[in-house]
């Protein structure tokens, strides 16, 4: 407490103690003189009416604390050691003062809680870091909140049939004399965990207010992929599993509490034997082993899913403490 | 191999999931929309925030910068530049941002070029010599774009409960005034009819000219001050140029080559890059709204 409030508080204690005199001595007389006291009507407008009489009255408070030590003053002993029972009386009001009067924050409620909902999330995955072919896919996840930061789940992505080769493929092919080797997709599906260490709100023109929170994803998972036929047109690739690992990045907004709608980055690395740029001679040539570069070669696939996301159940609620 | 009568009924599958989805996120779900709370009593018609910093209205912006461009095929180019504007109200500034490409770098896809690509009679115009590829590549030089900036969104973040930004979200558009750097125009016949030093002369040079283009994009400024802020933003910039130096269409028959390198050779390409900025503002002190009440 600031030394200005604890001045403050002394001078109102002292106020209080006048008045208590002042109100003492009138009882006294009345007691001595008539009963007065059954006129009050105990209505609100009186109540405040008396605290503004109070005001009025303070300067003729001091008259009557003079008046007061006149009349009082008889017994000394008992006055000093009333005195000193105000006193300690002063110290424990300060005491309890000093309890009540600490800073209170209030808190806003965190807007949707995570914890122990399930995720539904799906979404529209568009390839960023290949020209040549863009690997977009429709997507669903399912996360499961273990706590509010904190969840677990799985992401399943179909790729056949929505991929798309850019014409610098084929540009590329007609005027330099060059094959690219690409690849196809057909599925993924991957475990991972979602953490959420940034947290936010963002207002619309002074009106309309979003929570939002980013969060890092990253598993583990399988994809299902096989070349492009690009070098040999006559090689026929079958799909294949491949141990893949993806990482991201992602930004929730809450619509409502049970709604969001979210954008993420997610690179899916994986290792793939791309088709070999040599071509064997005689029999050889449809030799499916020979099909293949020898070495696999780390493949990134950067994806941002734009979707939206489903809190299971809809509702949820706030644990207080007592 | 998967056959594809199965692969339809996946796909169906995943279009009904996700048409059910849509339709329960629309229909009959509890309608908990806390923006929506209508307030009665004393904070009745109360703006969202009072008393927040208004970081933009009245000043201006000096933004040094320095940018990158993404998804290229041939050339990526560095640039360094910065934004100059002035904010109007709070949400719209108008301004201009520019920017000069000071160093380039081949992807590795012209690497390859250089290193594998082959020239016969059909390609000899498209690559002379492979090993010249790099000179014949086109280059943004330099971006001057006149724009708008909208800040819808203005609020704040927390890192692992401990650090506070403030923070705001804001979209531009406008004008893109992009200089180029080509290969310049050239006839296979009679520059290169066969592999000449001419020929691979015309892989060389080079002509520069003036592509307006759109352009817009998002960003996110993080305020470390009330003077400063650090910015993220992407921009597109949509134009057609001619990236490889190759001669890829202008034929009557279609899209095929017409051995001639010219403007029919300009391919439309959406461009982008990232920039990263340091925003100072003018004056320093920014105001605090509502101190009225």
């Amino acid at each position: 407490m600031s030394l200005g409030s604890r001045n403050n508080l002394e001078k109102r204690n002292l106020k209080r103690q006048q008045i208590v005199l002042g109100v003492g001595l009138i009882a006294f007389f009345s007691f001595v003189d008539e009963a007065f006291a059954q006129d009050m009507s105990f209505e609100i407008d009186e109540a405040e009416s008396a605290e503004a009489q109070a005001g009025a009255k303070e300067g003729q408070e001091g008259k009557a604390k003079a008046s007061a030590k006149t009349e009082v003053g008889g017994d000394v002993l008992s006055d000093l050691a009333g005195a000193e029972e105000k006193e300690e009386t002063v110290v424990a009001e300060r005491e309890h003062h000093k309890l009540v009067t600490e800073e209170i924050y209030a808190v806003q409620r965190i807007y949707a809680l995570r914890y122990l909902r399930f995720e539904l999330a799906p979404s529209i995955a568009l390839t960023m870091n290949d020209q040549y072919i863009s690997h977009n896919a429709p997507a669903v996840a399912l996360n499961f909140w273990v706590t509010n930061v904190l969840a677990v789940g799985a992401n399943f992505l179909w790729y056949q049939g929505f991929e798309n080769q850019s014409d610098l493929t084929f540009h590329v092919g007609r005027s330099t004399r060059l094959g690219v080797p690409i690849t196809e997709y057909q599925l993924g599906a991957h475990l991972n965990f979602t953490y959420v260490p940034i947290y936010g709100k963002f207002q619309m023109f002074n009106e309309y207010i979003f929570q939002w929170d980013s969060y890092l994803v990253g598993g583990v998972g399988l994809m299902r992929t096989r070349p492009y036929p690009v070098v040999d047109p006559n090689r026929n690739f079958d799909f294949g599993f491949r141990v893949a690992f993806n990482v991201g990045i992602g930004i929730r907004v809450f619509i409502t509490r049970y709604l969001t709608a979210f954008l993420e980055l997610r690179d899916y690395m994986y290792l793939e034997r791309l088709e070999n740029l040599a071509i064997a001679l005689d029999d050889e040539r449809t030799n499916p082993d020979t099909w293949l570069a020898e070495d696999a070669t780390l493949t990134h696939n950067v994806a941002a899913h734009v979707g939206m996301t489903i809190f299971l159940p809809f509702d949820f609620d706030y644990r207080y403490p007592k | 191999m998967m056959d594809a009568r199965v692969m339809r009924i996946i796909k169906r599958f995943v279009l009904t999931v996700a048409l059910m989805l849509g339709c329960m996120a629309s229909f009959g779900l509890p309608s908990t929309q806390a923006q929506d709370v209508e307030i009665s009593g004393p904070l009745a018609g109360a703006p969202a925030v009072m008393h927040l910093r208004v970081y933009r209205e009245g000043r201006f912006q000096v933004k040094p910068a320095v940018a990158m461009t993404l998804q290229d095929e041939f050339d990526r180019a560095i640039l360094f530049g910065g934004e100059l504007n002035y904010n109007i109200f709070d949400f719209l500034g108008v301004g201009v941002w520019g920017a000069y490409a000071g160093i380039h770098i081949t992807t590795g896809l012209t690497d390859e070029v250089e290193d594998k690509g082959l020239s016969n009679d059909r390609n000899i115009l498209s690559l002379p010599d492979r090993r010249l590829f790099d000179d014949q590549i086109g280059e943004i030089q330099w971006i001057a774009a006149p724009q708008a900036v909208f800040t819808p969104l203005r609020g704040k973040l927390g890192i692992f409960e401990e650090l506070f930004v403030d923070t705001d979200f804001f979209v531009f558009a406008g004008v893109a005034i992009v200089g180029v750097e080509e290969r310049a125009d050239v006839n296979k016949i009679p520059t290169c009819d066969e592999l000449t030093e001419v020929c691979r002369q015309s892989q060389r040079e080079r002509t520069s000219r003036v592509a307006i283009a759109p352009t817009f994009g998002v960003g996110l400024s993080l305020y470390f001050a009330e003077f400063m802020a650090m910015t993220i933003e992407w921009r597109g910039l949509p134009f057609a140029w001619n990236t490889s130096g190759t001669d890829e269409s202008g034929d009557p028959r279609g899209d095929f080559p017409d051995d001639q390198i010219d403007s029919d050779d300009h391919l439309f390409k959406f461009n982008h890059l990232v920039s990263l900025g340091f925003a100072f503002y003018l004056p320093l002190d920014a105001t605090i709204s509502h101190t009225e009440n």
